[in-house]
């Protein structure tokens, strides 16, 4: 990703209306008592799209905006979601990206990867209540959920930052001319 | 030239890592104070028109789920109605009672809930955690009303939670269900008091802890906020408020004290109009 003062304030601009998306409207809405976390597959396809660096640098700013605004320990976020960011950059450099089943699985896995890095965190950071079995429940519906986001937040981001992206051109087979009576 | 922008590449990895680690050691246990006030304060006017703009969109879908839930629902509020019935007959004896007991010792208000004392804000909740490890809202009223960090949050329903930190025009409340929340109660009738602690990842139960085993608590009860007082200390909430409506009572094993389970009365997961008890005497 080639980023221009216009391209980082469009990147800066994401961040927070993901944000404020989430807070006030996913964190707020159930369906079959979860809410959707859409932070993660925001930071997978930025990674997705811009690679490892691209990936960190947004998993870390959209993390610490969030503990900011939760005015929760700060780092949590930050630190959880550097790292889905990171590896998700770190696929798109190592691997092809040639179906689009890929963003959707792979915001996904990572969805799956930042709700057990999360709880990891909290409790090496102790929990002072008991947990409940419910969690798991929770963790794989918001699993499924990055699933179906994913298509809209990918193919939107991709619609966002076009003039930025580096991408291969795309190889077209020309089909040979057919004559008559000739294969 | 591809080693150097390796190199850089995993400089600014370490760095953010670094970074991330260091903001958890120096903020952990207490909030990091002006950056974070600072950061709410400008947002908080953002956050107040996202959740304006998105509440039509948040009630269709709130909506659907709702009706999900609701077959089940009327089959419990069924059953619920015979026993509250029962309980609103003894409850009418209990007033008469109550009321010549007042006469007797010239009370002129009630025991429970203090109102006069407190001040109610009414905020809006414009703000919710994504995650269920941080139980947290944040409202559109802050220390520019009235509000103070240790406020209790109530809903027309029951206790809510408790002001973590306020900013001129917004707050942020820790929820009961939130792991960090403790809040001292006790079951009426029979007064047997405990702490209410939440039973992480599931908003709909509540553990009444560190209730003597020979205490007996059955179903259907209600739990409300004991508001102690003694040696100067209080507790943060004041006494009588509703909490929740115990489900179910289990003796721990090989110890002397029992979990009791309790359904919140306040509809947690779907928080929108709140008031915040400002001022008054706690406990």
């Amino acid at each position: 990703m080639i980023v221009t003062p216009r391209i980082f304030a469009r990147l800066a601009a994401i961040a927070i209306l993901a944000v404020l998306l989430q807070l006030s409207f996913f964190s707020r809405v159930e369906l079959f008592h979860t809410s959707a976390d859409v932070l993660p597959a925001v930071v997978v396809s930025l990674g997705l799209l811009g690679g490892s660096m691209t990936g960190a640098v947004a998993g870390f700013s959209i993390g610490f905006l969030v503990d900011c605004l939760l005015v929760a320990p700060l780092g949590g976020f930050s630190l959880v979601l550097l790292g889905v960011g990171y590896l998700a950059g770190l696929f798109r450099e190592r691997f092809e990206i040639h179906s689009a089943l890929v963003p959707p699985l792979t915001c996904m896995g990572l969805t799956l990867f930042a709700e057990l890095g999360f709880a990891a965190l909290q409790v090496m950071l102790g929990v002072h209540a008991p947990v409940s079995v419910l969690i798991v429940r929770d963790m794989l519906l918001k699993t499924i959920y990055a699933f179906f986001l994913a298509w809209p937040i990918y193919f939107g981001l991709r619609r966002a930052l076009r003039p930025a992206l580096v991408e291969e051109p795309k190889v077209t087979r020309r089909r040979q001319p057919t004559v008559l009576g000739r294969t | 030239m591809y080693r150097k922008q390796v190199r850089r590449r995993r400089a600014v990895l370490t760095l953010l890592i670094i970074g991330s680690f260091l903001l958890l050691t120096i903020t952990y246990g207490h909030s990091s104070g002006g950056l974070q006030r600072g950061v709410s304060t400008i947002f908080s006017p953002l956050q107040v028109v996202a959740d304006r703009a998105l509440k039509p969109a948040r009630d269709l879908i709130g909506w659907f789920d709702k009706t999900f839930d609701a077959r089940g629902e009327n089959s419990r509020l069924k059953s619920e109605l015979v026993t509250v019935r029962r309980q609103a007959v003894a409850g009418q004896e209990a007033l008469q009672e109550n009321a010549q007991l007042r006469k007797l010792v010239a009370l002129d208000r009630g025991p429970a809930l203090a109102e006069s004392a407190y001040e109610p804000v009414t905020g809006r909740v414009i703000a919710r955690s994504p995650t269920v490890w941080n139980s947290t809202v944040t409202l559109d009223v802050g220390s520019g009303d009235g509000v103070k960090v240790d406020d209790p949050v109530i809903s027309g329903d029951g206790l809510v939670g408790l002001i973590a930190s306020t900013q001129g025009g917004s707050s942020q409340v820790t929820l009961i269900t939130d792991h960090a929340s403790a809040v001292s109660a006790k079951v009426v009738p029979g007064g047997v008091q405990g702490v209410i602690r939440p039973d992480v990842g599931d908003p709909e139960d509540l553990i009444l802890d560190f209730i003597d085993s020979t205490k007996h608590v059955h179903g259907g009860q209600t739990v409300v906020t004991s508001g102690w007082r003694a040696e100067g200390l209080a507790s943060l909430f004041p006494p009588g408020l509703p909490v929740g409506e115990v489900t179910s009572a289990s003796i721990v094993e090989q110890e002397a004290s029992q979990q009791v389970h309790l359904r919140p009365y306040a509809d947690i997961a779907n928080l929108d109009l709140v008031q915040v008890l400002t001022g008054g005497s706690r406990g």
